[in-house]
């Protein structure tokens, strides 16, 4: 058995049995097999001795038995890492950001407490799945959509507390940014309700956000500052029909102006997710142009004019009313074509909502129509690009950078030359394309191979430290990332000898005075486990 | 009767050999009521063995669910309904299959109480590694690589018995990747 840092074996008993008390004696875990089914499947430290394995776990049934742990956690100094799902896999999935914390498993928290189909949200625990949620929408035919993460195993509160992102339209996608109101327990134990729940009976919790004065909630996503119990969400109405057309433009120079109108359709709240594309790199052709390092501009456009192929593609996603979106359509195509030479168009599906739950099996692109699905992982893992010697998992460095082309090109080279720096394969090119997850910025970034080999784990933990520490210095850093480099990341949010930081330690030592929850989490440590960081 | 020290020793001979006559209904009869019989199968069509392996057990009365495109599917509609007794589910699948399998039935408790690797190349070899009761790794030795092994694995699946003490070893053992060039497969128990 792991034991916390600087907690004696009889302290760790006594915390454990009343750890028992509070939540009954099936629902505390201290066996070697058991806690083991709370490591990271993705783990980059497997097996190592800085793997983040818990040294115990326990799973409380309601609210008041999470505040008896916090109390007793305080009590003996013992770390805890909540969970709701756990299955925020490549950025820790189950296990804790410290070794030997013990990790809250709020898995049997898990009703929903309240949809309104008219004011359209949803109040719901921890434990919530986005499969229970979107089953129990759909059972009772509530006009309502869910946008959710792909894979959808997660549970709304612990996609949107991780920043975690969807795919529908703006303002939904952005998990965190859809959430209205929050109940968690402090660090000592006490009950809040954030916003307007923080006024007894109100029925506005999950309609305005902010109530009144500071508003706290973005101190309990990617951090440590407390326990959510209860967490309120903004759901999209179900749009009456979905529409989805593709635009190409045929030279690399346009993406800029494909950019530009991209964005103006997604600014003004008129289509979902875009997903680039660039018709022109599939299969091996690009290789040739990449075979003596990165080209030039006109390298690049003197390649693109040999392939009789577009350069660039963007798929766009449209929901509403059907004459809406058909209309949006038409509107698109005409900005398109007056921007781009050369701008072809070419229409997709159209489908009416919501799609009949027997169909919904064999409906493709389920996550942009709201259905949570598990395919992904079949699909990765049939993949053919998989070596002879495949990763058991990855860790995903995502940076963010500009809504721009000159960004996109200028980043994808520095992550080109950072893995060859490392002698890495590098898959990147001047078509690489970015992901769009959040509306107002680019993401572009790398996943590193994980494994159950230590030899392997240490190179692709330097690839990870070195792509991180290539991008940062162009001011392009993670918005999330594995927890064995938390601290590398925080460390580049130095602004003003990092005040960020600095201003979070202060909180974190007013509102967790033992330092107690979540020890590390995005770099914030207790001040003991300060020294040497930041 | 045959129980798993049965399998043992025949294993030591020819598991497959031993068992393949076995009149399966009366087999599985006597085998269902036992905590350790499987209470659903879950299995890869995409795959001779897999298909071996389920018709095997249906023999045995054990409902058999191809592991399809979307493990969702299959857990939330039919293995999730079921986690309250929390009987075992066997399986020969790809290895994605388990990998959701095992994550989703952490949340009911249950975790892989043995694991077998069957890595298959272009030639039709099977390579089989085990990790689990020692009972199933010596089971398990016995498979040559033209072994049938999907039947085979579906009789080890219908002896199970929940072993005193369950090993973390064969719990995440792998990520659900595949390698470019074989086949993998997985038989597994979890409970």
């Amino acid at each position: 058995m792991v034991l916390p840092p600087n907690v004696s074996e009889a302290d760790f008993n006594a915390a454990l049995n009343e750890f028992r008390s509070a939540v009954g004696p099936n629902w505390t875990f201290t066996s070697d097999e058991d806690v083991a089914l709370y490591r990271d499947s993705y783990s980059i430290n497997w097996g190592e001795p800085e793997e983040r394995v818990a040294s115990a776990a326990v799973a409380p049934a309601k609210v008041e038995e999470v505040q008896q742990v916090v109390r007793t956690a305080n009590k003996y100094r013992i770390p805890l890492y909540p969970i709701s799902t756990g299955r925020n896999l490549t950025y820790g999935g189950s296990a804790p950001t410290m070794r030997g914390s013990v990790v809250v498993d709020l898995k049997r928290m898990n009703r929903i407490l309240e949809v309104d189909e008219k004011r359209a949200f949803a109040l719901v625990e921890p434990g919530v799945s986005y499969f229970d949620l979107y089953n129990y929408i759909r059972e009772r035919n509530l006009n309502l959509m869910l946008d959710v993460p792909d894979p959808g195993w997660g549970s709304p509160m612990g996609n949107s507390l991780d920043h975690g992102a969807g795919y529908t339209m703006s303002q939904f996608r952005d998990h965190f940014g859809s959430h209205c109101g929050m109940e968690v327990v402090t660090p000592e134990g006490e009950l809040l309700r954030t916003g307007m729940g923080a006024i007894p009976n109100a029925e506005t919790w999950q309609e305005f956000r902010y109530g009144a004065g500071p508003n706290v909630d973005g101190l309990f996503a990617q951090a440590n500052f407390g326990i959510v119990t209860k967490m309120g969400f903004w759901l999209m109405p179900m749009p009456e029909a979905f529409l989805s057309g593709t635009v190409t433009a045929p030279r690399h120079q346009d993406l800029e102006a494909l950019v530009h109108e991209v964005s103006y359709l997604e600014d003004l709240g008129l289509t979902g997710m875009p997903q680039y594309g660039s018709p022109v790199a599939q299969g091996n052709a690009v290789a040739s142009l990449m075979q003596n390092g990165w080209p030039s501009s006109e390298a690049v456009e003197k390649f693109v004019a040999s392939q009789n192929r577009p350069a660039w593609s963007v798929q766009l996603y449209f929901y509403g009313p059907e004459e809406t979106v058909r209309a949006t359509w038409q509107a698109a195509k005409r900005r398109f074509g007056k921007a781009i030479a050369g701008a072809a168009f070419q229409d997709g599906e159209f489908l009416t909502l919501p799609i009949p739950r027997e169909k919904e099996p064999t409906q493709s692109d389920k996550p942009r129509l709201g259905i949570p699905a598990l395919e992904v992982f079949n699909m990765v893992a049939r993949n053919p690009l998989n070596t002879n010697d495949p990763p058991d998992g990855h860790a995903d460095l995502f940076v963010t950078i500009p809504r721009k082309a000159a960004a996109l090109w200028e980043s994808s080279r520095v992550l080109y030359e950072a893995h060859r720096e490392v002698g890495m394969p590098a898959r990147y090119s001047p078509f690489s394309t970015p992901f769009t997850y959040y509306s107002r910025c680019f993401w572009t970034g790398t996943t590193v191979p994980t494994w159950r080999d230590p030899a392997k784990n240490a190179r692709s933990r330097e690839l990870f430290a070195k792509v991180m520490e290539r991008c940062a210095e162009h001011g392009w850093v993670g918005y999330r990332t594995n927890p064995a480099f938390q601290d590398l990341l925080i460390s580049k949010y130095s602004f003003n000898n990092h005040a960020l930081l600095r201003f979070q330690e202060k909180l974190k030592d007013a509102i967790d005075p033992n330092g107690i929850m979540s020890p590390g989490r995005y770099g914030i440590w207790p001040p003991a486990m300060r020294k040497g960081r930041a | 009767m045959i129980d798993r020290r049965s399998v043992l020793k025949l294993g030591a001979a020819s598991l497959a050999g031993a068992l393949v006559g076995t009149s399966s209904p009366v087999l599985g009869a006597a085998r269902a009521d036992r905590p350790g019989f499987p209470g659903a199968a879950v299995f890869t069509s995409q795959h001779q063995e897999g298909l071996a392996f389920a018709d095997e057990l249906r023999a045995r009365r054990v409902a058999a669910l191809s592991a399809g495109n979307d493990i969702a599917q299959l857990w939330y509609g039919h293995l999730e309904a079921g986690r309250a007794q929390r009987a075992p589910i066997a399986g020969l699948t790809e290895r994605a299959t388990l990998f959701c399998l095992e994550e989703l039935a952490r949340s009911a408790g249950m975790r892989v109480l043995y694991r077998v690797d069957h890595l298959i190349d272009e030639h039709g070899n099977a390579q089989h590694s085990a990790v689990g009761p020692a009972w199933v790794v010596q089971a398990a030795s016995k498979l040559t690589p033209k072994s049938a092994f999907g039947r085979e694995m579906a009789l080890l699946a219908s002896q199970f018995e929940f072993p005193d003490a369950p090993s973390p070893a064969a719990v995440k053992r792998t990520g659900p990747f595949a390698p470019g060039n074989k086949i993998a497969l997985v038989s597994w128990m979890i409970a």
